[in-house]
């Protein structure tokens, strides 16, 4: 544990700090405790001797003295070092996530993101402090009582010794099974959450289906699921838990057996006997917080690991000698199959676009048209083959370089919560204003614009949420002929949504295939796109099933006819007009 | 075991008719006033015994010590050590005795703690259930799902904290206190009350400590909202990120949050530094034990006491602290219970959707909208005087500009929110007079979120007509064009459905739902027409599955493309939430009004 956590800070040192402190602080709490020892011999006496017992008081005050100072220098320390802990780790997390593949940021892992290095790297900084004191000061001070005793009965040192291990055991055993049922309990939760969400989202239809009041037989279950496994889990871990407070309980009646059996028959002094029955309860009593520490340990456990979940996710590969200049804007797929796990999303694909070219991707969803834009862009590597960009291999390709002649303009464009004129310049900082204006018109962002009610200066909100979805692609477009990118890979999306944005878009594709050094690339679902392409790919299953011009498809009556006659039906569709044959 | 069962099944009756007085359905501020009491009630009887069975457990758990002591003393005063072995054994006896009693009270106390929190987590949930049952729809529109999920385990888990651990802690922390100082009183008072002023003074400076908590926490939490917003601000932007090279200034910004994190923490630990490290400092043995010394040797060369006096508090005292942690953490640990009960008990006293005394059922499935006014917020009309009637069979489209109050309009037919002013009759009922179930099985709603059950595909199918038999529920799926989809699926029919669906794209889930909707055959069919656009790729399939549904029913439609409605038998213009024209396509188009100019400017970007 504490090497896991050791490992996450690149400047762990505030860490050790922290931790000598305050393993200074439970030796010498164990030591001033040992002192009592010396100190109620020569007070105890039938006569007793405040001369003997002075060098012992003076020694104890001094050493009260320097713990309190410390005691109070270690509270700052903490609160510094879990601040720093902190920050430091989640600068680490950032830093990281920057070099991971960009196929690494699903709806699911950015949510992870943004969970663990807001609450769990919080913390874990946390935990460390607060959790770190009571455990030192839990296991040290009683090590150092057993040190004590050793100088003072060799028998009642023995005992607390062999309590030690069996309690470490026992409590040991607690953990891991109260770990389990916890986590059978958190399925159950789980399981809980899941139907809540369902019921949220189902409610007319339960209603409808006379379901409202009740929830679904299965969210019945799953509430009496959560009860049953609660109780089992709390059967099983009850005892466990007991075992270990019965163990320290135990030690302390035979401290006092064994403390009476050898005072009464004379082998122990009493002032001695008293002064080791006062040790053995500074002895187990904090043996005892060592139980309420676990449930802390567990947290942290967790928190630790989604952290180093994100932290150790390998980075996207470098080359060693990246070519750092694009030729040309040919994109070619050799025997390209990749897959997500499972079943290949592509396999064997090759093709080859030309600058100056537009090609379209066609076919069903889960036909591989998105992942040929992502391989291009490098959200992953190929499994075996190659995606050439220049005819460079990207592997090979600087990834910067890579990416700074690639726009990407698929359907979940995002913008920043700033103006929409800042969202453009993001692609070229330093753009004039005219090549602003020439930007915008082409993509038809003028008209966006020109509409809004501060221009250039209206904020889009988070995510681009004043805009709508057409709008923030017009946005996106804009920005690939500012900074006048070499690829362009689009996906045309829903965007029936909205015919005004889909006919502005289609222009925009147009405006975009103009640029003779300019590959693009199109996942087409309008039938005037797929008609004005240079080029088709249709995709089916992961393969390529047909190429070639959009006339001389539609004529072989393949997947791309078949998918063209679908689009142009679905676009002629009708409220009232009879299904398809 | 035999107890805890009979008082569950004492329980399960008030249960089934949860107590609603007119207070606690009108006033929902006044009933979040002991609302973690009032949502304990029915495992008040475990409560009460688990925090008694904690006490006594601490009670028990001081024999030991109180033998040590006076072990200690006995020995001491006795003129020889045989002398005091009856009175060592003795003491002896009681503190073993002490030590087993602990232990066997502490497990009973955890069980019935356990238990009743068992118990009290299904039983709040299960009424959450209830209530979500009955609350209307509209609450769900614009609460979420989530704020569900929340509700139903985050704030439990607080509350099952406080049932669980919080009331044992703070109870079992109390006992060992006022035991311990009782039994140092009993020793010598004035040693005491200087033992008890050590734990006093910690309390004073956690006090100081936390005075000042909630204003810092906002800004803690404000700083961690603003982290978390540039994370995930930079994942959701990271192609744009990569493509733009903008790496360093979108750090920047999370940065920022970063240090303005730190910064709040600074400050707030610059305050607090000395208040909360002299807690530590009181809240420490050795500092007991500095201070015990020093009071016992003042007494003693005072001649007040003897060292033997001073014994007892090396032992209790000394421990005093310690029981003091607890006791904190447990209160923390109730104001967030109490906090979460506050949000729980909210949820449950949400007003329910009025359901009609004398339900009425309505006879044909014609629908009548009649000068229909509502308003969200009680102050503008989202939608105002709305009129219209819709025969069965006919097609009604909605169409207007974002925010015309298309979609408001659609969802009082459901009763997700009820008018503020005029009525909507089915069959000539107006809706109100209608069960819930009556109502929502009349009429089918197809919308955009596509809400499927992590069940059975034939289980989602056959929930819009429970009962209906699997050769149903299968030609449903022919009629909706899914049959063939769900055949290819590993488990065919039973293949249970997970959250995202279980394989099936977005087009092939909405058409699922149209088979349930077929199934149910409901009258009337309300639907939006963006719907069908979903997913490009299964566009056509859906729109097929769309027009078996609406076939011979009484349907409205909220319409986005223009084209889909030019058939409709008769289009709402809405605009501003009242009715701008009605009438046919030729109709508008002939007036060349709002509708023509949204019909020409969608003709234009199609051909554009």
């Amino acid at each position: 544990m504490i090497r896991h956590l050791y490992r996450l800070y690149p400047h762990p040192g505030v860490l050790v700090r922290m931790g000598l402190l305050h393993l200074v602080l439970a030796i010498l709490q164990g030591v001033l405790l040992g002192m009592l020892v010396p100190i109620l011999r020569a007070l105890l006496r039938p006569e007793p001797d405040l001369a003997a017992a002075t060098p012992w008081l003076v020694a104890g005050a001094v050493g009260a003295a320097v713990y309190g100072v410390l005691k109070m220098i270690a509270t700052p320390v903490g609160f510094a070092a879990s601040m720093s802990l902190a920050a430091q780790l989640r600068h680490r997390l950032m830093r990281h996530a920057a070099t991971l593949p960009l196929g690494w940021f699903t709806g699911g892992n950015k949510a992870k993101l943004s969970r663990t290095v807001t609450t769990s790297a919080g913390n874990v900084a946390q935990l460390a402090s607060t959790f770190g004191p009571p455990a030192i000061t839990g296991t040290v001070v009683p090590a150092t009582v057993v040190v004590v005793t050793f100088f003072v009965d060799w028998r009642l040192a023995l005992l607390f010794l062999a309590i030690l291990p069996v309690a470490f055991l026992a409590l040991r055993r607690a953990g891991r099974i109260t770990a389990e049922a916890d986590r059978e309990l958190d399925e159950a939760a789980t399981e809980i959450a899941g139907r809540a969400i369902e019921m949220g989202q189902a409610q007319p239809v339960l209603r409808a289906a006379g379901h409202g009041t009740t929830g679904t037989a299965r969210m019945r279950h799953a509430l009496d699921e959560h009860r049953t496994r609660y109780r089992k889990g709390l059967r099983r871990s009850l005892v466990p838990d007991l075992t270990y407070t019965a163990v320290v309980m135990v030690g302390f009646v035979a401290v006092m057996v064994l403390g009476a059996q050898f005072l009464l028959s004379g082998t122990l002094q009493v002032a001695d006997a008293v002064a080791l029955l006062v040790l053995a309860v500074r002895f187990l009593e904090p043996l005892g917080t060592l139980t309420e520490l676990l449930g802390t340990l567990h947290a942290m456990d967790n928190s630790v690991t989604r952290v180093e979940n994100i932290l150790y996710t390998p980075a996207l590969k470098h080359h060693p000698k990246p070519v750092r200049e694009l030729k040309d804007a040919t994109i070619e797929f050799s025997d390209v199959t990749y897959s997500y796990g499972g079943t290949p999303a592509l396999s064997g694909v090759s093709f080859r676009c030309r600058p100056g070219t537009t090609t379209a991707l066609v076919g069903p969803s889960g036909s591989g048209k998105t992942t040929v834009t992502r391989l291009i862009a490098r959200f992953f590597d190929v499994d075996s083959g190659s995606v050439r960009v220049g005819g460079v291999d990207v592997r090979e390709l600087d990834h910067q370089v890579l990416l700074s002649d690639v726009a990407i303009v698929f359907q979940d464009v995002y913008l920043f919560d700033t103006t929409i004129e800042e969202n453009l310049r993001i692609a070229q900082p330093d753009a004039t204003h005219e090549e602003l204006m020439a930007a915008a018109r082409a993509a038809r962002l003028n008209e966006v614009v020109a509409r809004l009610p501060q221009g250039w200066q209206t904020k889009v909100g988070e995510g681009g949420a004043q805009l709508s979805g057409g709008e923030r692609q017009r946005v996106s477009i804009a920005r690939a002929f500012l900074k006048k990118a070499r690829v362009v890979l689009l996906d045309e999306a829903g965007s029936a949504l909205d015919p005004e944005n889909e006919g502005a878009i289609s222009e925009a594709i147009a405006n975009l295939s103009q640029d003779p050094n300019r590959t693009v690339i199109v996942i087409a679902h309008r039938p005037a796109t797929l008609a004005t392409a240079d080029h088709v790919i249709a995709l089916d299953g992961g393969r390529v099933s047909e190429a070639g011009t959009p006339s001389e498809l539609r004529a072989t009556g393949g997947t791309f006819a078949r998918l063209y006659n679908q689009y142009e039906h679905a676009r002629s569709w009708h409220i009232g007009a009879a299904p398809a044959p | 075991m035999t107890t805890t069962d009979t008082t569950t099944a004492e329980r399960t009756a008030p249960l089934d008719n949860p107590p609603r007085g007119p207070a606690e359905e009108d006033n929902p501020t006044l009933v979040r006033v002991g609302a973690a009491a009032r949502l304990l009630r029915p495992v008040r009887r475990h409560f009460i015994t688990c925090g008694v069975l904690s006490a006594l457990a601490a009670a028990a758990g001081f024999l030991p010590y109180l033998a040590i002591a006076e072990i200690a003393r006995a020995v001491l005063t006795a003129p020889s050590a045989a002398a005091a072995a009856p009175t060592v054994w003795t003491w002896v006896a009681i503190g073993g005795l002490g030590a087993m009693l602990r232990l066997v009270l502490l497990g009973f106390s955890s069980h019935v703690g356990h238990y009743a929190d068992a118990e009290m987590l299904r039983d709040i949930r299960v009424r959450l259930v209830r209530r979500l049952g009955v609350i209307p729809l509209g609450w769900f529109r614009s609460a979420g799902s989530g704020q569900v999920k929340k509700t139903m385990t985050d704030d439990l888990e607080e509350m099952h904290q406080l049932i669980a651990h919080a009331l044992g802690e703070i109870t079992a922390g109390a006992t060992a206190i006022l035991v311990g100082f009782g039994y140092l009183l009993f020793v010598d008072w004035r040693m005491a009350l200087i033992t008890l002023a050590v734990p006093a003074m910690m309390l004073l400076a956690y006090r100081v400590s936390m005075r000042s908590m909630p204003a810092h926490m906002a800004r803690l939490l404000a700083a961690e909202g603003r982290i978390s917003a540039a994370s995930v601000e930079y994942a959701d932007g990271i192609s744009v990120v990569k493509a733009f090279g903008i790496n360093g200034r979108l750090l920047d910004r999370f940065g920022a949050a970063v240090r303005e994190h730190t910064a709040a923490m600074r400050t707030w630990v610059s305050e607090v530094r000395y208040s909360s490290a002299l807690c530590q400092l009181f809240n420490s043995e050795v500092t007991v034990l500095a201070v015990v010394f020093a009071a016992g040797l003042g007494f003693v060369t005072a001649g007040e006491l003897t060292f033997v006096d001073i014994l007892p508090f090396l032992v209790v005292g000394v421990g005093l602290p310690t029981s003091l942690t607890p006791l904190i953490q447990g209160n923390q640990g109730l104001r967030k219970a109490r906090m979460a009960a506050g949000r729980i008990d909210a949820l449950l006293n949400r007003e329910a959707l009025p359901e009609p005394a004398e339900p009425r059922t309505p006879t044909g499935h014609d629908i009548e909208l009649d000068r229909v006014t509502f308003s969200y917020d009680g102050a503008t009309n989202a939608v105002e005087d709305v009129s219209v009637r819709c025969q069965p069979g006919t097609v009604t489209a909605l169409v207007g500009p974002s925010g015309a109050g298309k979609t408001t309009l659609a969802s009082l037919l459901p009763r997700f929110y009820d008018v503020t002013g005029g009525a909507i009759r089915i069959g000539g009922v107006d809706v109100r007079d209608m069960s819930s179930e009556t109502l929502l099985s009349s009429m089918t709603l197809v919308f955009q979120d596509v809400a499927l059950l992590r069940d059975t595909v034939t289980e989602n199918i056959r929930i819009g007509r429970p009962g209906a038999s699997d050769e149903q529920v299968r030609e449903a799926a022919r009629a909706a064009q899914i049959h063939d989809v769900i055949e290819r699926l590993p488990q065919g029919y039973d293949t249970v459905l997970d959250a995202v669906g279980g394989g099936l794209s977005g087009g092939e889930r909405q058409r699922l739902t149209i088979a349930r909707a077929i199934l149910a055959a409901a009258p009337v069919v309300v639907l939006d027409e963006a719907t069908a656009a979903l997913d490009p790729d299964g566009e056509a399939a859906v729109q097929d599955a769309l027009a078996t549904l609406i076939a011979g029913k009484t349907v409205i439609v909220i319409a986005h493309r223009l084209h889909t409605i030019a058939s409709a038998d008769q289009i709402l213009v809405l605009e501003g939430g009242r009715v701008a024209e009605v009438g046919s396509h030729p109709v508008l188009l002939a007036r060349n009004g709002l509708y023509a100019r949204m019909w020409r400017a969608q003709q234009n970007g199609d051909t554009a």
